[in-house]
């Protein structure tokens, strides 16, 4: 929204914002993060200046980006006021489609890649009915359908990982996750992906009237409706979005590790979730920002990077988790209540 | 000419609970009606079927003359009646010209990828704020949030104007208003008129009704009473009584409060 509200302050020309730009920035709700953002930087680089190494980037940007388009996508679903836990157990489920289908013999890789995002697109549209048809917490919906597809997962693969070795010569897994090196830097082709999504989801988020619909519905469903919006229309496709997302990132994670777990994908869905939430988009819905998720999809991977550099055991990592969650939903329901008072 | 609006032989039961009993009704061209009517009188009830919140028992709703099947708010909405509530018929956290235009937006660019049009939305959102008569200098992109109760109706109302309701329904407007944004709302409603719209307009304060309607209908229990007071020729104390059903003698013997 504070984006939004940057655009379209500079097309009028009437009663522009007056306050100085400095206190508009800090206003944002993606001030707090960004500044986070920028401390965990100096930190972790004063304490071992490793961690600002080719190697090190390289290494944390590839598996961000892949949390990263899960999270895009959730951004717009969060904004219309629902949420899915089923991602992380989708992640994980749609690699074990293709490539079981692949590995029979069934049909082609590509072929497969379309199948496995087919499918978790309809996972999505079954969350979407059941919340939108049947009035049932989305919650709920999709605790169940975590629930449904991992086992599906884990059943159909008797636990075991599929084999994925055959990959390296599909032009389909150089478009999704080739590397090449930039100077010394090691870059995949997701970071690509990641780019044209956070711009594509930015752009419908606050130029495009289904941006203004996925608003609406998250900020006052009943007024949206009265006004023509199709409220369960706009929540049922982000679903589907939210669902065919999280198997593009399951499906460009199993190709690059070369492996297909049905246990992977694990916990990812609150990981994902505190990610936009720090960025600063309204749990219950209404207004949502990218920017921000980028920022918090960049907070939560760093800190967990740079925990491990300057030596703090992995272990600890969910007390920074955890206490960065705390701190940046204080931030943002405090910047809330000013907005709300209109100051 | 015939009625803008027409609303006949309408009830409405609440299970067992008779909110009206075959209340006729009916709103003019460019015509401000005030309804009034005790607590409970049916007053919200009859601009509920209207606005299409809650279903009639029986009855049957005219436009120009034209019977309309009126099922939800979107109906009346399409039908070109409005309801503007103190606050649940915008979207908070969007901003005043994004409110204005939900549902109808302009588009700018190639079909599959265009947007909304900020520009014009700003520009139409700044002109209407102005003619409802709101002085402060409020940016279209200012989020609702930040806005008072009085400068919300007034954005609800600036919203029905522009786009050609022919009738918008104000229930209540004036509670927990200051003095100011009264004014500024009994304004809103005189503007609306005046530039061909009319509106229903219920109020608690009898002051306020008789300071902007053309005409005056009465509730009592369910059942109209009158529907041609005319506000100009009436006194508060006469329409009181009618009100409250009691004749002269009843009320010179009533406790006095
Ligand atoms: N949702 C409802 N369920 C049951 N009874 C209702 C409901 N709404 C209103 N009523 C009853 O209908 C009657 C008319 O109420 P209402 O139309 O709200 O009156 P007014 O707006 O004139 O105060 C009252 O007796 C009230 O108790
Ligand atoms: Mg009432």
């Amino acid at each position: 929204m504070a984006i939004a509200n940057q655009t379209e302050s500079r097309s009028q020309s009437v009663a522009a914002d007056q306050r100085p730009l400095i206190r508009r920035l800090i206003a944002k709700p993606e001030f707090g993060p960004f500044v986070l953002l920028v401390i965990e930087l100096a930190v972790f680089t004063a304490i071992n200046p490793d961690f600002l190494s080719p190697l090190n980037i390289s290494n944390t940007l590839v598996f961000t980006v892949e949390l990263g388009l899960i999270a895009l996508a959730m951004t717009l679903l969060m904004t219309a006021g629902e949420f899915d836990l089923s991602v992380g157990a989708v992640f994980g489920f749609s690699p074990i489609v293709m490539w079981t289908l692949f590995n029979q013999g069934v049909v082609s890789l590509p072929v497969g890649f379309v199948i496995a995002i087919v499918i978790a697109a309809l996972i999505g549209m079954v969350n979407g009915l059941f919340v939108t048809r049947l009035k049932i917490p989305s919650f709920l919906v999709t605790l169940g359908m975590l629930l449904v597809v991992r086992g599906t997962a884990l059943f159909v693969t008797d636990g075991f990982p599929q084999r994925t070795w055959n990959a390296g010569e599909q032009w389909i897994a150089n478009v999704l996750v080739g590397d090449f090196y930039v100077g010394p830097f090691r870059i995949y082709m997701s970071l690509f992906w990641f780019i044209a999504a956070a711009l594509i989801f930015w752009y419908i988020l606050n130029q495009t009237k289904f941006g203004n619909w996925i608003q609406a519905s998250g900020g006052n469903p009943n007024a949206a409706r009265a006004r023509g919006v199709n409220v369960n229309a706009t929540k049922l496709a982000l679903f589907m979005l939210c669902s065919s997302m999280a198997a593009l990132a399951g499906i460009i994670s199993s190709i690059r590790t070369s492996a297909a777990n049905p246990n992977s994908g694990t916990g990812y869905e609150l990981e994902v979730i505190a990610m936009v939430v720090i960025g600063g988009t309204a749990l219950m819905g209404g207004r949502g920002t990218i920017v921000g998720t980028v920022l918090g999809v960049f907070i939560l991977r760093v800190m967990r990077n740079g925990i491990v550099m300057i030596g703090v055991p992995g272990l600890a990592y969910n007390i920074f988790i955890g206490a960065i969650i705390l701190g940046m939903m204080a931030l943002h329901y405090g910047l809330e209540r000013r907005h709300q008072s209109g100051t | 000419m015939t009625d803008l609006v027409r609303m006949e032989r309408i009830s409405k039961f609440y299970g067992r609970v008779q909110a009206l009993e075959d209340v006729s009704f009916s709103v003019r061209q460019s015509e401000i009606v005030g309804l009034l009517g005790d607590n409970g009188a049916g007053k919200s009830t009859l601009i509920k079927v209207l606005s299409g919140a809650v279903p009639t028992t029986s009855g049957d709703i005219f436009i120009r003359g034209k019977k309309v099947d009126i099922r939800s708010t979107t109906d009346a909405i399409a039908n070109g009646i409005e309801t503007i509530y103190q606050d649940s018929a915008l979207v908070t956290q969007l901003s005043i010209a994004r409110n204005l235009f939900l549902g109808r937006e302009p588009l700018i660019g190639p079909k599959v990828f265009n947007r909304m049009d900020h520009a014009t939305m700003n520009k139409v959102a700044s002109d209407l704020l102005r003619r409802v008569g709101i002085t402060k200098n409020i940016p279209p992109t200012t989020p609702i949030a930040a806005l008072s109760g009085g400068e919300r109706q007034a954005v609800a109302i600036a919203r029905a104007m522009h786009f050609d309701s022919d009738l918008i329904i104000l229930d209540e407007p004036t509670n927990n208003l200051g003095v100011a944004e009264t004014r500024g709302v009994l304004n809103f409603v005189r503007g609306a008129r005046d530039s061909g719209h009319s509106c229903i307009f219920i109020a608690h304060n009898i002051h306020h009704v008789f300071q902007v309607v053309d005409r005056i209908v009465v509730l009592r229990r369910g059942k109209v009473v009158a529907d041609d007071i005319d506000p100009k020729k009436s006194s508060i104390d006469e329409v009181e009584l009618i009100i409250t059903g009691m004749t002269d003698e009843e009320l010179a013997g009533a406790p006095v409060h």
